[in-house]
């Protein structure tokens, strides 16, 4: 098993500029698969909306190009440059978070901001910022290996404004991966199990507390009530998942072959070419397909972590890893999601799933973690503090 | 903790995460994958069945009686009904055909999730008028169903029958039965069902979440089988028209007796009657009418309540033929004629106006006879009041219908054979001929009609003793009696009265039996059916159901005597004019005694022609009055029709029995 240390042979011999061809061929990899699949469950539907079968392929493909343009920016420019930019970034992603609030609901959820003919999702957004910031507050701390209670509590607030505003549009796939980011770069950033044992602890009393005192509404608690048992609302939900199940199902091993999946052909599955993508994916190319696009992830979580590991410098460190928890959380929320394993929560899959915001984001994403390759430290292991 | 220890805990954690999520995937495609491609491939066919056009009806000649032709009708299929639509859509077609919405969301409900159904058949005009308009109504097709026609309007209705909606019984017996088809509900169309149904079209669409996006397979409908009636329409139409005829006959009497001042036999009008025809040889059917009748095309586009009811109460859907139970009465004397001379019934000795060795009976109006049970005088009143007929033999008995002669007969059984399995000869004879059991005419409502004797009534006595609530079939002095069977039981059994019952239908097939010679075939009224290729899909080949033995020269004797009875006795006036043929036909009249408030039901039951018998005829007519003067002149109509004859319009017979 590949293992993630600092890399000792680009010492000295190697240009530094190189970027990690690993990482951005697998990304690449699982772009294009994403067009191929968004085609396969979107041909039909279009054609009966009087559209090309491959509008919907071909949209996706402009964010593509968008996302793959921001990657190659956000390389080249000095992720160093982020942390000084914090500070603003969080106040903009804040500000951006109220004026959601202030659009018509979409779908129940007040998530769009309406720019022209393309809708922008502040809170693909705010994953990224919550990561840069929390990554320049612990950065922040002196000596590594520990992490004050301070900081721990500081890191609280930063993660908890923007959490209670996505909490309000409601979004609650982001509410969920916010505070696995955050434990995660918690861990990184050197608490002590400790530390962490009282987090979980309060973490679960806070929302045994929620369930007590009746905060959650109706409909939210409905949904987790579905989440539990799915046949309480077989037209809804319920019917998303028996319907996502079937056709995961109905690939068996090798799949029932690319464009041949009558379930996606048919478009039974609600909303498949965005949350739902992974159920084209395993009802055409089987239990063989859906693991090699599972081990693609995996690549691409090892590799950040690598890039964590060979950072300059801590914040970068922590960005990286940041950028691990979001894109491996987003993955396992997502295809969890679909064989029943995880609430249905509208956690798109990285790169595949059809949507704008969301892609850039990773495309983002991507470059600063390349960023941080590029600029990684001439010594391995010596990784400066500040 | 080094920072790449850490690192390597968080890649651990999402190496787990990631193997929960193959094992997960492990299971679902691989362990329950088969299950999910049938469930697959089963959520992705829509079978749409299209009815198959019933198949035509014929008389014996090959005259279309019932067809089918396609109507143009209005289908929801549910598929494409979102569940935000449904309102909209049933407010819609409620006004679209002027329907209660009501219904329509009843019907929409009764679908079931996912189910199709027919809200109605409309003209030509709405279906232009839909289809114009269907792109408003989300699941609403047009299309062309077959739908029934009736040629005949009320003739012939009870035998061909009528369709209806599967009830919810007919569903459980059949689950592959389409709710929306018509199947049949009385008469052919319902015992012949399977021969008529044909089998539903199926077309297999391939279906998205909402729309139909190709046709996966189609079978075209396959017409049902065309059946062929035994009956002769133009002997029908005779038949109806001498029932008709003999109805309003019947009424003008009662209207003459009224006016006389007589009440007694003229309290009710003549509404209903029966007439059937069978061919003695092998008990087909060759006419079958009842009166009221009604309409089958009424429930072709749905009756309403009111008609329905209206139907109903005046019991126009019962087939008198088959189902109306009635004392045989003096049509009886023909069969308890039989067991006299198959048996040799010996006569009653010491009794008065009875000359036993020389078997003859006075026929004075009365006959005086101690009490059968505690020896107290009793009179029997003859119908013909205070005349004497003479001295009767058995010929003459017949002729002139003279119940005192039948009696006589039924005494010396009972005086002789009392207690013992002799006691019986006379209802033997009744059974072996059909009497008291369902002839099993492949028609609907049957009766089974009831031959009395001590078994039966010892059994309705243990009943009543057994049970409070049980029906009062027996009078009190019967249950306190060592035996609820009378001798005078067996007297009214002697001439068809008392618990005697039988149905018209019984009567003639009782008639044809002895008519050739003592076979009781099982009666029919469908020959055969074709397919649509004209092949042979079923014929009927006559049933025996049972052999009397009758003595030849009894029955010859019998068809003589009856001949005397439309030459000489109580069918007489009724057959004046006749024709050459008058001496080739024969039958016996009948007057049925019922309840107090009824009048007589009429009777005629007869035999043409008597030197070669071909068909057996019986005529009832209930609350017809006289059997001579209401009932014999539609038979005698008949059986002009039958010999050839001219017809002659039908007026009044003689006032008797």
């Amino acid at each position: 098993m590949a293992t993630i240390a600092p890399t000792t042979r680009s010492v000295g011999d190697r240009p530094r500029r190189r970027s990690d061809v690993v990482l951005l061929s697998s990304v690449l990899a699982l772009s294009g698969f994403g067009l191929l699949m968004i085609y396969s469950a979107t041909r039909f539907i279009n054609e009966r909306q009087g559209e090309l079968s491959t509008f919907s392929m071909e949209r996706q493909l402009v964010f593509v190009v968008l996302g793959l343009i921001a990657m190659a920016v956000f390389s080249f420019v000095d992720y160093r440059e982020l942390r000084n930019f914090a500070v603003p970034l969080y106040g903009a992603m804040i500000v951006g978070l109220v004026v959601v609030l202030m659009f018509e609901p979409i779908q129940g959820a007040r998530s769009w901001i309406q720019l022209g003919a393309f809708r922008l999702q502040p809170a693909e957004f705010s994953k990224l910022i919550v990561i840069v910031s929390l990554a320049a507050l612990f950065a922040t701390q002196r000596r590594p290996g520990t992490l004050s209670w301070k900081l721990v509590l500081s890191s609280m607030a930063v993660l908890g404004l923007p959490a209670v505003l996505i909490v309000i549009e409601p979004d609650l796939g982001t509410t969920l991966v916010l505070p696995f980011i955050w434990l995660v770069m918690l861990f990184a950033a050197g608490a002590s199990l400790k530390q962490i044992g009282w987090l979980l602890a309060g973490g679960v009393a806070t929302v045994a507390s929620i369930f007590r005192l009746d905060l959650l509404e109706e409909h939210q608690r409905d949904r987790i009530a579905v989440f539990i048992d799915p046949t309480l609302d077989p037209q809804g939900i319920g019917y998303q998942l028996l319907q996502s199940k079937r056709a995961i199902g109905a690939g068996q091993l090798v799949g029932r072959g690319l464009f041949q999946g009558t379930q996606t052909n048919l478009a039974y599955i609600p909303e498949q070419q965005n949350d739902f993508i992974f159920t084209a994916i395993a009802e055409q190319l089987g239990f063989v397909g859906g693991v090699l696009v599972l081990a693609a992830f995996l690549v691409i979580v090892w590799r950040l972590l690598v890039v964590s590991a060979n950072s300059r410098d801590r914040f970068g460190a922590l960005v990286a890893i940041g950028l691990a928890a979001l894109i491996g959380f987003h993955v396992f929320i997502n295809v969890g999601m679909t064989m029943g394993l995880a609430p249905v929560t509208g956690l798109p899959l990285p790169f595949v799933s059809q949507g704008g915001s969301f892609y850039l984001t990773m495309g983002i994403a991507v470059g600063i973690a390349n960023s941080i390759w590029l600029r990684r430290s001439a010594v391995p292991g010596d990784m400066r503090a500040g | 903790m080094k920072y790449t220890t850490r690192l390597g805990v968080v890649f651990t954690v999402f190496v787990s995460l990631f193997s929960v999520l193959v094992l997960r995937l492990w299971f679902v495609q691989i362990a329950e994958g088969a299950e999910a491609v049938s469930a697959a491939q089963r959520q992705s066919n829509l079978a749409i069945s299209s009815p198959a056009p019933r198949g035509d009806i014929y008389d014996a000649n090959g005259v279309l009686l019932a067809s089918s032709r396609f109507v143009p009708a209005i289908w929801v299929d549910r598929h494409f009904v979102k569940p935000e639509q449904k309102e909209q859509l049933i407010q819609s077609l409620s006004a679209l055909l002027n329907q209660p919405a009501d219904d329509i969301a009843a019907l929409y409900e009764a679908a079931g999730q996912n189910g199709r159904f027919q809200v109605a058949v409309i003209d030509t005009l709405k279906a232009y008028q839909v289809a114009e308009q269907l792109r408003d109504y989300p699941g609403v097709s047009v299309e062309k169903i077959p739908e029934r026609v009736y040629l005949m309007g009320e003739s012939m209705a009870h035998v061909i029958g009528h369709l209806g909606k599967p009830t919810a019984e007919d569903i459980k017996v059949n689950p592959e039965l389409d709710p929306n088809t018509r199947i049949g509900k009385l008469g052919v169309e319902r015992v012949y069902e399977d021969l008529l149904a044909g089998t539903p079209g199926e077309t297999t669409y391939q279906l998205d979440s909402g729309e139909i996006t190709q046709v996966v397979r189609t079978t075209s409908p396959l017409p049902g089988n065309q059946v062929f009636l035994t009956i002769d329409s133009e002997l029908q139409n005779v038949v109806e028209e001498g029932l008709a005829a003999g109805i309003e006959n019947a009424n003008e009497i009662k209207a003459g007796l009224r006016a006389r001042g007589v009440t007694d036999g003229a309290r009710n009008d003549v509404v209903r009657g029966a007439a059937v025809v069978i061919d003695v040889h092998t008990g087909a059917v060759l006419a079958m009418a009842s009166f009221p009748s009604f309409d089958p095309g009424l429930f072709v586009g749905g009756l309403d309540r009111a008609t329905f009811e209206d139907l109903q109460s005046r019991n126009a859907f019962l087939n008198l033929a088959v189902g109306g139970l009635y004392p045989p009465a003096s049509t009886f004397k023909a069969i308890t004629y039989m067991a006299l001379l198959d048996h040799d019934i010996p006569f009653p000795s010491d009794t008065e106006g009875v000359d036993a060795p020389n078997r003859i009976v006075h026929c004075d109006g009365a006959l005086e006879l101690q009490n059968l049970t505690d020896g107290s005088p009793q009179v029997y009143r003859d119908w013909y009041g205070d005349r004497d007929l003479g001295w009767l033999n058995y010929h003459d008995a017949l002729s002139n219908s003279c119940n005192l002669f039948f009696y006589a007969v039924a005494l010396g059984v009972w005086q002789n054979w009392r207690g013992q399995p002799e006691e019986n000869v006379i209802q033997q004879e009744a059974r072996a001929l059909g009497f008291g059991d369902r002839t099993g005419i492949d028609l609907t409502g049957e009766a089974t009609g009831v031959v009395p004797d001590r078994e039966l009534y010892e059994s309705w006595k243990e009943l009543m003793l057994e049970d409070e609530s049980a029906p009062k079939l027996l009078t009190e002095d019967r249950l306190e009696a060592a035996s609820p069977w009378y001798g005078g039981d067996l007297m009214n059994v002697a001439i068809g009265q008392g618990g005697m019952l039988a149905t018209p239908l019984q009567v003639a097939s009782a008639y044809a039996a002895i008519a050739n010679g003592g076979t009781v075939y099982r009666p029919h009224v469908v020959s055969r059916a074709l397919d649509s290729d004209g092949s042979l899909r079923y014929v009927a080949s006559p049933k025996v159901v049972s052999r009397a033995e009758l003595d030849r020269d009894a029955v010859d004797q019998l068809l003589i005597d009856l001949n005397r009875v439309v030459t000489v006795g109580t069918a007489r006036a009724a057959f004046e004019g006749f024709g050459s043929s008058l001496s080739r036909v024969g039958g016996k009249t009948g007057t049925g005694q019922s309840v107090k408030s009824k009048d007589n039901h009429a009777w005629f039951a007869g035999i043409a022609p008597i030197d070669d018998p071909q068909y057996a005829v019986a005529v009832l007519l209930d609350e017809g009055g006289s059997g001579g003067a209401a009932a014999a002149p539609i038979a005698r109509y008949i059986m002009q029709y039958l010999m050839g004859e001219e017809l002659d319009p039908i007026t009044a017979g003689q006032l008797a029995d």
